[in-house]
């Protein structure tokens, strides 16, 4: 019905625009030069092979083992988070929010580990942030129209919604604990957005530049490696025990704790390329 | 909310007009797809009824897109086991409940919580008994991919309903040509479930003064009691306040919470959804968990048997320390015999709202409806 409503609509509205000469809003000033910034994302665990300190290695899902810093361990089927709201800082400590970007990093799906976030203002940029989950704004729209075109990765269809209670999972993990004898099932789902006084998980991780600059110019595109150590998501602020936690399947303090320790050491930016 | 035109066609005169020839255009092509009877009451509810919460205009009633949700509603392919459709625990004739205690999903699974009944559905700020659903579209998702229920996750259900060529050329029919995705499916059910509307029952026209209502001195009497015992919470002809409560079924919750699994606050365990009493004759057995069978159960639960906990409700709590609601024997019957007027046999019987093979038989235009 849309369709053909809007295909009657243009077909009356064309020649009304022949006399009107309306103007578009675009017709506001030019914005400044855009380029684009590029992410790549490399999931890991801990290298523990060897003595001494050593660069962690690539997550090998169902393969991989991932020690915590108690020398716990645990291997991982799943793994899947959102990036989003994601932010660009210049040294005079301006910033640029990019609007509508959400992404869905999924280690089982190759193409979800490197995305693109175009129009960024060209400059020199000296740090990051993003919100590891869904702002609340977004994870509350009700209508599943909202949920496409530009935020199509936070439709249901990729299953990193809890049905039961409205909301988006953050951050799924799922393995197995392979410390304990006999070894058991893990389940982390992190989320909760704070609606009904529930305890909010939206947490931003703000990986720093080091040495390195952002350097984004039109003809540039720039890619910003991020890693993400998966044994992180224990370790940090809030140490988990895995022989006694539990799992995290909805909104809780638990999910809370979890979260924080993701934002503060799970992401590092470990290179800048300058094409 | 937006509304749904771009923001700068209003700025501007041509604007407008073309608002205005959308709206035109618009109409015709709502007229054109017949809207449903039913659709008429959320367009303009009845003079007992507030405006539904619903955002019907995002979802406009559309006949054929009305027809698709029901074939999505009674069809048990979107399970797991191909057994059970939302209809399965959703029977029309008692009010879209089953007659189960706690419903029964794909392999003979039992869900922890007895079936709601389907009706004013658009009238819901939130859904399911903890309330932790936020929207008529969103709700449906809960069943669907619930392990206890249908067991399939969105993603597959919408593999099978591309795979499938007849919903291929309904969704087309309604949508447009191109691959059927997650708002098309849920406001196509939005299209069915939105549509289950109760308000003709007699009770609905004794208050509206409209013919066949009448009640009966002892129905009436019934009323009066109900407005000063019950509508505390079962308030407004809504027959709820959409609150959560605790109503004294047990002194503790270790098993269900209610309304506590989703905010997790002490305060709010063992609290639960207030349900609407519409067909309440027709959706036995009661509470979240089915656990009275009758009617008379449940006055008889409120009467003597409410049972003290730190949530318990204060309207359960009376002066004198006693906790229920003090109703002799007669008040009792005088109440069910109300509550017995809220049948609504629109809701009930009506063709539109059956499984679509049964509809065949009674079509009054005589289309023809494609076998699955």
């Amino acid at each position: 019905m849309k369709n053909r409503t809007l295909s009657a609509l243009f077909l009356l509205a064309a020649p009304l625009a022949l006399f009107s000469g309306c103007k578009k809003d675009s017709d506001t000033p030019e914005a400044t030069s855009t380029g684009s910034v590029n992410f790549t994302v490399q999931n890991v665990v801990p290298n523990t092979n060897v003595v001494g300190v050593q660069p962690p290695t690539p997550l090998v899902l169902n393969s991989s083992v991932a020690t915590t810093s108690t020398g716990e361990t645990f291997t991982v089927s799943t793994f899947e988070y959102y990036l989003s709201n994601i932010k660009f800082t210049k040294s005079d400590g301006t910033t640029y929010a990019a609007p509508d970007t959400y992404f869905l990093v999924d280690q089982a799906t190759a193409k979800t580990l490197s995305f693109t976030v175009p129009n960024v203002p060209t400059g020199d940029y000296t740090g990051v942030s993003f919100i590891v989950g869904v702002d609340a704004q977004r994870t509350g729209l009700t209508n599943p129209l909202d949920f496409t075109g530009k935020l199509e990765a936070l439709n249901q269809a990729y299953n990193m919604y809890w049905t039961w209670n409205s909301g988006h999972i953050f951050l799924k993990m799922e393995g197995t604990l392979t410390s304990t004898n006999p070894t058991k099932p893990l389940t982390c789902h992190i989320g909760g957005w704070g609606n009904n006084s529930t305890p909010n998980a939206i947490v931003t991780a703000t990986p720093a530049f080091g040495s390195n600059k952002l350097t984004v110019r039109t003809d540039k595109a720039p890619t910003i490696a991020l890693q993400a150590n998966v044994a992180k998501l224990f370790d940090g602020p809030n140490p988990v025990t895995l022989s006694t936690f539990m799992g995290a399947h909805m909104p809780s303090a638990q999910s809370v704790q979890i979260a924080q320790n993701y934002a503060a050491g799970m992401f590092s930016v470990t290179q800048i390329n300058t094409n | 909310m937006a509304a749904p035109s771009p923001k700068t066609w209003v700025r501007q005169p041509l604007g407008w007009l073309l608002l205005a020839a959308l709206v035109a255009v618009g109409s015709a092509a709502v007229a054109h797809w017949r809207q449903p009877a039913a659709a008429a009451v959320l367009l303009a509810p009845p003079a007992n009824f507030p405006a539904p919460v619903y955002e019907v205009a995002k979802n406009q009633p559309n006949e054929a897109a009305f027809e698709l949700g029901r074939m999505l509603f009674y069809d048990p392919r979107l399970s797991s086991d191909g057994r059970v459709s939302c209809g399965s625990c959703h029977q029309q004739a008692r009010a879209f409940t089953d007659g189960q205690a706690l419903a029964v999903g794909v392999a003979g699974r039992r869900s922890p919580r007895n079936s709601p009944a389907l009706q004013n559905l658009a009238w819901h700020r939130s859904f399911m008994a903890d309330g932790g659903v936020r929207g008529l579209e969103l709700q449906a998702l809960a069943p669907l991919t619930s392990a206890q229920e249908m067991n399939t996750p969105l993603a597959e259900a919408l593999a099978k309903l591309n795979a499938n060529p007849e919903y291929r050329r309904r969704f087309a029919a309604v949508y447009g040509p191109g691959k059927i995705d997650t708002p098309q499916f849920l406001k196509a059910l939005a299209q069915f479930t939105s549509a289950l509307t109760s308000t003709n029952s007699r009770y609905d026209q004794y208050v509206r003064h409209e013919p066949g209502g009448a009640l009966s001195a002892d129905e009436r009497r019934g009323q009066a009691l109900f407005q000063a015992k019950c509508s505390g919470c079962h308030a407004t002809d809504l027959f709820t306040d959409e609150s959560f409560r605790n109503n004294g079924l047990d002194t503790a919750f270790p098993l269900d919470s209610g309304r506590a699994h989703i905010t997790l606050a002490p305060t709010d365990a063992g609290r639960f959804r207030v349900p609407s009493l519409r067909n309440v004759a027709r959706t036995a057995p009661y509470m979240h968990d089915g656990r009275f069978q009758t009617l008379p159960d449940v006055l008889a639960h409120y009467a003597y048997g409410v049972r003290p906990s730190r949530t318990l409700d204060p309207l359960l709590r009376q002066p004198d320390g006693r906790l229920g609601i003090a109703l002799t024997e007669v008040q009792q019957r005088e109440i069910l015999a109300f509550l017995a007027t809220l049948t609504d046999t629109e809701l009930l019987t009506n063709p539109r709202f059956a499984p679509p093979a049964a509809r065949q038989e009674t079509n009054p235009r005589g289309m023809q409806l494609s076998a699955n």
